[in-house]
């Protein structure tokens, strides 16, 4: 210790050895301050920084030039994140003692990392940029700007508070006491901490009563979330787990059959009728296109008989000309039967007009001579009794002509047949001769045989 | 000053304690900080006690 009047060495008593002095009251003052700084100490050493910050202060009025003292007050306000107070701290305490002086180290630390010293003095610019908006009356941008402050520089104590008192002023408890406990970390016995920590467990306390203090709850945290539990919180995780499992399956396949199967078995009836009217659909256009298709095979179906027809036609056609031809050579050569035989398979319908001229002209000629002729034949083969030569004739001649001879040749062409044992032919013919010369010899002796046989 | 009830309960006044937060000193302020640094101590006192009671002597 020196005097504080001449700057001598001083000894164990009151009085200056070199300029006389009563030095009792300074060595008091001396002794305040080391005391003051051995409390910041241990305060310091428990982070009450707060506390320790408060002694040294208190240490440094009593004695300036304690240099200890002065170095320790920059280094907690370095932690406390006020680096500008730190740097005057150990600024002033460099330039009272310039040699053998630790503010030297710190200084040097400091201006050898010159871009984290930009960064905080961004923070400490950007607090006071929400302390403005917090005195706007602008709480939303300074909890914004606040956010960024406490992120970069989490050292910041009165960064968090600012943020916890917005919190509390905003009704934000569990944030605000996020924030406070950040603080707390930094500073555990502040005195603003401690009053708003306070604050807010008697608010959360408010907002939720049923929460019984002598609960014994733990909570901790997990990643971003804080799990509260029952101290004596049981888990019996296997039972617990195996007994939710079967329930959750129970659940799902309740869940299935009564919401998931139906459902299912509906969209599976809707399909399945869907196909059906698709296959509907398609059979009923196949049949119409079945049916269109047989139409049209009817339809050539048609067009092929009648194209066969046509050509039978034309075939008859030049059939009947062909005879006629024969029966006109066959007239020519006087040969009567001849032509008659061909005259006889001429059909009139497909001769042309003149073609049936000449058949009327030639047929009219060799019916009469022809017809004569094989009336004549048959009837002389009646009268030989041989009636198997004489039906013929004579059934060509009735087919000629009914009434020829006066109804002779169908009376004999009767008889014939009768006499030849086909009675149900002759019946029809004697029927004939009754019906076309009643009163006559002939129609008496025909219905004679008519009632002979029935 | 009438406060609404809500106000009343908190112990907090947001206003008050917002008076209590001042703004922090910026790396350009540190000169000027340290030059209006107050140095007088319990010792300066001491001295310029003695000095006046050696003047009225």
């Amino acid at each position: 210790m020196e005097c504080y009047n001449c700057g001598a060495k001083l000894g164990k008593g009151n009085i200056c050895p070199n300029c006389g002095i009563n030095v009792k009251t300074y060595k008091r003052i001396m002794r305040a301050s080391n005391a003051c700084y051995n409390d910041a100490l241990a305060k310091a050493e428990v982070r009450d920084l707060s506390g320790a910050a408060e002694s040294l202060r208190t240490s440094l009025k009593f004695n300036k030039l304690n240099t200890d003292a002065r170095n320790l007050l920059g280094l907690i306000y370095f932690e406390m994140g006020e680096v500008v107070e730190a740097l005057t701290e150990w600024v002033i305490s460099k330039n009272y003692q310039p040699g053998d002086n630790r503010a030297g180290h710190y200084l040097d630390e400091v201006q050898n990392n010159r871009a984290s010293l930009e960064s905080i003095n961004q923070t400490i610019k950007k607090y006071n940029q929400a302390l403005l908006y917090c005195k706007q009356d602008s709480r939303d941008l300074a909890i914004i700007q606040l956010k960024k402050v406490v992120a970069l520089n989490p050292k910041l104590v009165r960064g968090h508070q600012l943020l916890a008192l917005l919190y509390i002023q905003e009704g934000k408890y569990e944030l605000a006491k996020k924030a406070l406990r950040n603080a707390g970390k930094i500073d555990s016995n502040n005195t603003i901490t401690l009053r708003y920590l306070k604050e807010v467990n008697s608010k959360m306390r408010e907002s939720n009563p049923k929460k019984n203090k002598n609960e014994e709850l733990i909570s901790y945290r997990s990643g971003n979330e804080t799990i509260i539990q029952p101290k004596y919180l049981k888990d019996n995780s296997a039972v617990g787990t195996i007994v939710n499992m079967v329930i959750g399956i129970v659940i799902g396949v309740a869940i299935t059959w009564f919401l998931l199967v139906p459902g299912v078995r509906r969209q599976v009836q809707n399909e399945a009728k869907a196909e059906v009217l698709a296959a509907n659909d398609t059979i009923s256009s196949k049949n119409q296109n079945i049916s269109s298709l047989e139409a049209q095979v009817d339809e050539l179906t048609k067009q092929v008989s009648a194209a066969k027809g046509d050509e039978e036609s034309a075939k008859n056609q030049i059939s009947s000309y062909d005879q006629l031809v024969q029966a006109y050579a066959a007239y020519s050569e006087e040969n009567i039967e001849a032509a008659g035989t061909a005259l006889g398979n001429v059909n009139e319908e497909y001769l042309s007009d003149e073609a049936k001229l000449i058949y009327d002209t030639i047929n009219a000629k060799v019916n009469a001579e022809y017809i004569t002729a094989l009336y004549q034949e048959g009837y002389s083969a009646y009268n030989a009794q041989n009636f198997e030569e004489a039906i013929p004739k004579l059934e060509k001649v009735v087919e000629l002509d009914e009434t020829f001879e006066d109804g002779y040749a169908i009376y004999y062409l009767a008889q014939a047949l009768r006499k030849n044992n086909d009675l149900e032919t002759a019946k029809t013919y004697y029927q004939k001769i009754v019906e076309l010369y009643p009163g006559t010899e002939r129609a008496a002796n025909a219905q004679n045989y008519l009632n002979i046989e029935e | 000053m009438f406060l609404c009830k809500e106000e009343e309960k908190k112990m907090i006044n947001f206003e008050e304690e917002l008076k209590n937060f001042k703004p922090s000193l910026e790396v350009e302020e540190a000169e000027q900080a340290i030059y209006n640094h107050e140095l007088t101590d319990m010792t300066d006192v001491l001295r310029e006690i003695m000095r006046e009671a050696k003047k009225n002597d």
